[in-house]
Formats: structure tokens, sequence, C-alpha cells
């Protein structure tokens, strides 16, 4: 049996549902991510296992205990909010020791518990500070120590970092998956930020619409995508429009030009139009050496992004992305000149038309 | 999960019983001027008293003298202070706090003392003593109008607009009365409504500066016509309210003020 | 400072050819600072050199001292017995103030500011609690909200009135409870001038001002603070104990302080409800000024110049307490 098991859990608010037959299992010392845009019914899901709503329906199970309708006071989460929420009139060591004294534990046990959670978030001088001397990140940390001080057997974070700065944000991420792992507790998170989830989670769960797209570790999600959205909102995809020349063989044109694909074309025909998507990190320049798919292309614009070089191409009407590492000696090509790019058969994934 | 609302209810009754209750009996005493009947006599009384025009009148006026004083007192030092002294905000701020550290009974108490004697003797002269009131007046009003244009000035973002004019050719005189006056408009009118609601029925200052004014006419009044007075009480209130009324109509969307009165 | 430079060049730009640079920027503001200086500064100025002037104009505390003539202090080995706000305390020493008029005119004002501070601080704290987060329907919200913009104006000589018209011995209640319930309130000792009958009338301004004031600080309280006390295992007291209420007790406090100065200034509506009769601090004053009262004129000033300190001294506590709500709720 799973540590945390949500079952047939759905959420209707007035005429809209928020969350639809949401089914899940985190097993104990797991770490999820719950990954879609905003308003897809990640935040409300979370805020159910917390306790804050009710489901319209289902069951939320904690290590064997059905705490569906208990009170958030009674579950034992530790939650961590977007806006720190941190008590503006208690010091850090009183924020950490919030809960600690909220159960009545004897003042000694409570002064121990905040140092060893101060030491976990390596801000150990800073306990008689007040929130409003604290920077963003350390205000996160304090309450993600705090969360952690009741030793919850659920940690749920919703979309902490999103209102930090960029650096803050990914040293923050570390250290939040380095502390999830040395005390081994299981973890929902909750993130708009598919970089987020691919970096931090064992397991993303993708959701749109209320639903579940699709449930798998960041390296399915990433490169198996099950489903349109998945793989629209995981990554950067490009669209580019083909005709289908032989279904057997998996042969395809774009522009005129000959393209392989390794997926086996179903419900298709000779001549039917169809979309082809192909992530812009698996095209490369043919001088670099070729792979079966070889393609003229114009090169219509370059931006540069750091580690890797993003380039605009385009192959008649299809304008489309390919990204490249950055390194001192590249030798990029001009803007207007005309190019070899190539990529292999599997990087062709071939959708069908109006999708 | 959902709490009773019992509780809150009974809260809200009391808070409005307590609101209405004073008006209604007053609405009410005011009413029984002949026993046993309902009649608007006290009303008549009042309305076509000699001494209520006067006093009216007159309070009126200075009320008028009071808002284009302090209008024009206060709108330049606000916009100065947003423009080129924001130093200097500190200050003001402090001015605007003596006005309420000294109390109108203490602040009419040392004008009396300072302009009673040489070498500022102005008191004795009737013009000399309509200047006081109307100068005491602006000083009781000082906090809210200057909140007001304030308020008005930080919405309207005034270096901006003031560069955007000059850049077009604009000097001081056209940027003053063709761009910033007419964008204050509302803040300066709900400045002016409230400035009149609080001058109106003024009584100490107008008492010991022995003016004509209509808050001493009605405390007089009180001591001898109960009913009358009590009229003339809905009336102020009435014209009062109605001031109120228009400076929150004016006021919709502006930052939440309050005003402490006295 | 680049910016800065570059304002004041585009500013001379327009101004007349020889007013430039400095000094003009001055002249905007003088106006505003002469009616300061006359009309606010030097009368307190005046009050404050003649409080510390004897008849011949020579430097003297004797003034102040003299607001304390005839207090006797004495310290007895049995406890006395004080009563203040009426709850009675014991007390290492006996005070006797009642020989003593601006002392006792004191007190009462004092009296009055503190008790009707609590009473409209509590009565409007608990309204607008209700409105905010007592789950009623909006419209409950703003009706109070412009009520108490309102009834925040109403004081001075007509709000008087209407508390006699209303409590007074003919007035609508009173009527209203002799014929209908048959029960006399005057025979019970009430009078609307009295102590009571001031508190009744002065919290009318008072508890509307807090409605004002508190309102908004609770619309400060974050939902979040709440969800993360429930989620750390507090129940709803637990939160009001603990977070909600210490977050906006500095502005609660430093309302009802705002609540006591305004009191404690007031004069008006004392003076017509009691014609002058009841012994307040301001009205001391009032009856000072015309010459009633207090042979000295230099005790007079004494009696001004100590109002002045008394609201100096709560404005400053006020602002204490504002700063530090303020730091609190920074961002």
């Amino acid at each position: 049996m799973a540590f945390l098991e949500l079952t047939n859990v759905s959420k209707v608010f007035g005429q809209t549902a928020a969350v639809q037959d949401f089914n899940l299992n985190v097993e104990r010392g797991e770490f999820v991510s719950f990954l879609g845009p905003s308003g897809c019914g990640k935040t409300t899901t979370l805020r159910m296992i917390a306790g804050f709503e009710l489901p319209t329906t289902g069951t939320v199970i904690i290590n064997g205990n059905d705490v569906t309708f208990k009170p958030p006071q009674k579950r034992n989460t530790g939650m961590v909010f977007q806006a720190y929420a941190l008590f503006p009139n208690m010091n850090v060591a009183e924020n950490i020791g919030f809960g600690l004294k909220i159960a009545r534990k004897p003042k000694d046990e409570i002064k121990k518990r905040v140092e060893e959670v101060l030491a976990i978030i390596k801000m150990d001088s800073f306990g008689n500070r007040y929130p409003y001397q604290l920077s963003g990140g350390q205000q996160q940390r304090v309450a993600l120590a705090r969360a952690l001080a009741i030793q919850p057997q659920v940690l749920l974070l919703d979309e902490p970092l999103s209102a930090l700065d960029a650096k803050i944000r990914v040293s923050l991420r570390q250290e939040i998956r380095a502390i999830q792992q040395k005390l081994g507790i299981t973890t929902v998170y909750v993130t708009h930020d598919q970089e987020e989830a691919l970096s931090l989670s064992d397991r993303v769960v993708v959701m749109n619409n209320a639903k579940i797209e699709q449930v798998g570790t960041p390296f399915e999600i990433y490169n198996f995508p099950n489903t349109e959205f998945t793989a629209q909102f995981v990554g950067t995809l490009n669209h580019i429009s083909a005709t289908v020349r032989d279904v057997a063989n998996g042969v395809l044109a774009i522009d005129s030009q000959q393209v392989v694909t390794a997926q086996k074309l179903e419900g298709v025909s000779n001549g039917t139009a169809v979309t082809v998507s192909i992530r812009p990190e698996r095209i490369s320049f043919a001088e670099d050496g070729r792979k079966p798919n070889v393609l003229n292309i114009k090169v219509e614009n370059i931006t540069f992004l750091g580690s890797i070089v993003r380039v605009q191409v385009r192959a008649g009407d299809n304008l489309f992305l390919m990204d490249t590492f950055n390194n001192p000696f590249l030798k990029l090509p001009e803007i207007g000149d005309t190019v070899e790019i190539t990529f292999s058969k599997e990087a062709v994934l071939v959708l069908k038309n109006g999708s | 999960m959902k709490r009773s609302t019992l509780f809150p209810w009974i809260l809200i009754f009391l808070g409005f019983l307590y609101f209405f209750l004073p008006l209604i009996g007053t609405l009410d005493f005011s009413l029984r001027l002949v026993k046993d009947q309902i009649t608007l006599e006290a009303y008549k009384n009042v309305l076509t008293s000699a001494r209520f025009q006067n006093t009216f009148t007159y309070s009126f006026v200075m009320a008028l003298w009071t808002i284009l004083a302090g209008t024009l007192l206060i709108t330049p030092t606000a916009y100065w202070v947003h423009l080129k002294l924001p130093h200097l905000r500190p200050l003001i701020e402090f001015v605007t706090l003596l006005t309420y550290v000294v109390p109108a009974i203490i602040l009419v108490f040392g004008i009396i003392r300072v302009y009673s004697r040489p070498p500022l003797s102005i008191l004795e002269s009737e013009l000399g003593a309509d200047f006081l009131l109307v100068m005491g007046y602006v000083a009781m009003s000082l906090p809210a109008m200057y909140r007001s244009v304030d308020t008005g000035l930080r919405a309207m973002d005034v270096r901006t607009l003031t560069e955007a004019a000059q850049s077009l050719g604009a000097g001081w005189r056209t940027i003053l009365a063709a761009v910033i006056f007419p964008n204050l408009r509302i803040a300066l009118l709900s400045g002016a409504f409230i400035t009149f609601a609080m001058v109106i029925g003024e009584f100490t200052i107008a008492t010991f500066l022995a003016r004509p004014a209509f808050g001493p006419y009605m405390a007089n009044l009180g001591q001898t016509r109960p009913y009358e007075s009590t009229a003339l009480t809905i009336i102020s209130l009435s014209l009062t309210w109605a001031c109120i009324g228009v400076m929150q109509f004016l006021g919709r969307g502006t930052q939440g003020q309050i005003q402490v009165t006295r | 400072m680049k910016a800065t430079m570059q304002t004041t060049q585009t500013l001379s730009a327009v101004s007349p050819p020889r007013a430039r640079n400095i000094s003009f920027a001055w002249l905007g503001v003088v106006p505003f600072f002469i009616f300061a200086i006359l009309f606010l500064i030097l009368p307190s100025a005046t009050l404050l050199i003649g409080s510390v002037q004897d008849r011949q104009g020579n430097l003297t505390l004797g003034n102040f001292a003299g607001m304390f003539q005839g207090v006797t202090l004495k310290f007895v080995a049995a406890p006395s017995e004080a009563s203040l706000l009426g709850v009675t305390f014991p007390l290492p020493f006996t005070v006797d103030f009642q020989s003593n008029s601006i002392v006792s005119a004191y007190i009462l004002s004092m009296q009055v500011g503190i008790i009707t501070a609590l009473t409209g601080g509590i009565f409007g704290f608990l309204l607008a609690y209700a409105a905010v987060l007592g789950g009623l329907p909006k419209f409950v919200r703003s009706a109070l909200l412009t009520f108490s913009g309102v009834a925040s104006y109403f004081s001075g000589v007509p709000l008087a009135f209407a508390f006699v018209a209303t409590l007074g011995r003919l007035g609508f209640i009173t009527v209203l409870l002799r014929n209908y319930f048959d029960f006399d309130l005057y025979m019970t000792g009430f009078s609307v001038i009295s102590l009571l009958g001031l508190i009744l009338t002065y919290t009318y301004f008072q508890f509307p001002l807090m409605v004002l004031v508190i309102t908004p600080a609770l619309d400060g309280l974050k939902r979040e603070w709440r969800e993360a006390s429930e989620n750390l295992g507090a129940s709803g007291a637990e939160y009001w104990r603990y977070v909600a209420f210490p977050i906006i007790l500095p502005s609660l406090l430093g309302t009802m302080i705002l609540l006591f100065g305004n009191s404690f200034g007031a004069v008006a509506t004392a003076y017509a409800l009691t014609g002058g009769n009841f012994q307040l601090a301001t009205i001391l004053i009032f009856r000072q000024i015309r010459g009633e009262v207090l042979q000295d004129p230099g005790l007079g000033y004494a009696v001004a110049v100590g109002m002045i300190i008394v609201m100096a001294l709560s404005l400053a506590l006020y602002y204490w307490l504002q700063r530090r709500s303020e730091r609190w709720l920074r961002r």
C-alpha cells in the first residue's frame, strides 16, 4: 500500500470542475511534482491533501489513515506557501517552533528541535531575526524549516520558488532536494516551471484542465510524452507540416525534402497532411556529422542564450528552432545562409493533423 | 466548516442601533414642538428667524473663504514638495501634526493672546477677527486638506506630467492652470467638502473670537429653545452629511482616508 | 545624481531668466511656513512662554508647580483603596486632589479619554471584525464603512443635542421606555448630563473611527497566515491568540491612543451637553479664557501647555506603535 493515496478525487467549485477523477499513489520518501499551467487544478489538489479544501468526491489516505474529512490540524502535513506566510510578529525561532508550541511540547525540546532545523537550512545564527529582516530566499528557507519542524508525514510545497529571483530559485531548489533526500520525507511539489519539476522529482504528474495528462519519471515525461499537451508543455517543441509519402517505410516530405521517421504510421495514407514534431536540441548542423535525415534550410535568426545557441530556420513555409551547444570555437552560419541540418529517425514524432 | 453568523449579526445590529437611535430620537424630538402632534413648526421657526439666516450666511461665507485660502495655501505647497523639495516632507508632516497636538481650544487661546496685543493687535477690528477666524479654520482643516491634495498628486504622477508639459513648451503658469489644477479637481473638491463640513457648525474658535457664527448660535439656542435647536441639529446634520456624501462619492477609488474630528 | 541635475536644468529652462538654480524653489513653500508660524507655532509658543513666566515676566516654573497646589500625597502603612474606571485596587499611598480643581479636571478628562477610547475602540473593533471576518454578506461591510464615515463627522454641538433629544428627561428613548415598558430611566440615577452620558455621547464618534482604521488592518491579515497556523496544528482560537491578534495589536492600541486624544481635546460637545458645568480640562480652559476661574493668567497658560504635553506624548506613543506594525507588514 502506498504512503499517500489519492483515489477518484475531484473538486467542483460552483459550476466549474477544478479537479476531476484524480488518482495517484505516492510511495514513502518519494518526491512527486504536480506540473501544469495555472488553473489546471494542481494547487487545489495539494490543498485537498493539506485539508484546506474538501474533495467533492474521492478519498485521501495518508499512511493508511483516511484523512479525507479531517481538518488540517489533524493531518500532520507540512505546508510551504508561495508567499512564505511567515508570521510577521514572531522571530525566526518562534516561527519554526510554532507548531511544537501548539503541540504543547516542553520548552527545551522545542529549543533543541528549532536548532536542529535551523542547522538543516544552514541558518544557525538567524534565530532572533524577524521576517522583515530576511531576504525572500531566507524567508522561504525559514518557511521550509517551520514545516519540517513538526516532522510532518508529508511535505507539501505550493510553488515555493516562484516569488524568488532566478539565481536563488536554482540554488534553493537544489537545497530543497538535498534536504528531502537526507530526511527521506514524502513530498508533493506544485509548480508551473517544467525545469523545476524535471530537476527535482522522482515522478512528475502533468496536469491540464483539471485532469492528469501523464504520470512518469522526468525522463519519461520529457522523452516519451504520451499526449500532445505533455509534449507541448514540457520542453520546446517544433511543429512542422509535412505530407506522408510512404506509409510502410515511414517516409514523409517536409517542403518536398524527404524525411524518415522511426514511428509506425497508423491511420494515415499516402498523401495525408500531418504535423511533425521535433525537439530543437535533437537537430544539429550536418557538417558536425550526418544523421539519417538531412534538410536544406535557410537561417532566419540566431539567439544567444548562454550555454546554448538557438537558431531559427526556415524550410519552405515552415519556421522552426534548433538548439546547439555553445563553445568558444563554434562556427555559426550567418543569417540568410542556406545550410544543411540533420536529425535522427527517432527524433521525428508524427502527430495527427489538427491535433 | 461553516461557522455561525449569529454573533456577528448581533454585533452589527447593535452597531446600527447605536448609529440610528440618536438620529431617530433627534428627528422625533424636533417634530414635537406642539404637544401630542407631529409638526414642522420648529423648523419653520428656525428657518424664518433672522438670527439663523444671519449666522448661517456668515458661517457659509467664512467656510468659502476658508476653502479658498486653504486651497491656495496648500496646493502649491504640496505640488512643490512633490516636485522639487521632497526632503521638506517631514517638516510639512510635522506642521500638520501640530494641529492634532494643539486642540482648537488651545489654538484659539494662543491666537487671542498673540493678536489682542501689540504689535499684532488685529483682533479688535471686525475684519481682523474674521481673518483670524478663517486662519484658525484653515489650521484646523489643514491635515484633511493636505492629505486630500497629497493623495491626488500621488495618483497622477506629477513629475512626469510636469516634464511632459515642459517638453511641449508650457511655462509654469500654464502648467499649474492647465495641467495640475484640472487633474487635482476631484482631490480639491473632496478637500473642500471636508473643510465645509468641519467649519460650518464650528463652535470653539468662533465663540472665543466672538464671531456671529452658526455654531455659537446653535449652542445658544440649545439653552432656551430645545425643539428649535433639535430641528437645527437635523438641518446641520443633513448639510454636513450631504457634504460627506458628495466627498465619498468623489473619492471613490482613491485610498480610504480617515479624519480625526473633534 | 545625474538625473537630479538634469531635472534642475530642464526646470530652470522655463523659469524666468534671472531666477535660477538656488532659492527659487524655496519660494513655493514660503507662504505655507509663514502661515504655520503665524497661526500654529506662534500661538503655541506664546502659551509656552506665558506658562514659564510670573506676573512680572520673570522665568519661573511656579505655574506648573501651582497646578498641583493642594494635592497631597501621603504614604500610609496600610494600603488605601483607589478606584479607576470602576475597578478598585490597593495603593500604598493616598492622593487627595479633590481640593485642586486643575488636577481634578485633568483626571476627569483622562478618565473620559481612556474610557471612551476603550468603549469606542473595543466596540468598533468588534464591529469591524464582524463585518470583515464574520462571514456576513458583502453589503454589510460597505454599509458599515459608509455609516462610520458619516458618523465620525457627527460631533460638536449637534451631537450633544442629539443625545439630549434621545436620552434626556424628555428624550426619545426615555419616553419610549416610560410609556411602553413602564421603566423610568431617570429613576435609576441615570442622566445624560453625567459622566456616563458624556461617555455614551463621545462613543458615538469614537467607534466609527475605530471601524475606519481597523478594517484595513483586518483586511491585511493574510489567508496564508491562517492556513499556515492551521497546518501547524493551531485551532482558530490559537491562531487569534498567537498570530492575528498580536499582528493587529499595534494598530488597535495606536488607534485607541488617537481616540484618547480625540476625546481629551474635545470641548464643544461637552460644553453643549452640560452647559460648561462639567469640569473637564478643556472646559477649565474654556472658562479661563472667559476669565471665570483662576485669577492667575500664568496658571492658565500652564494648564493649556499641560494639555499640549499630554497630546504630544500620546501622539509620540501612537507613532512608535505605528512604526512597529508597519515594519512587520512591509512587503
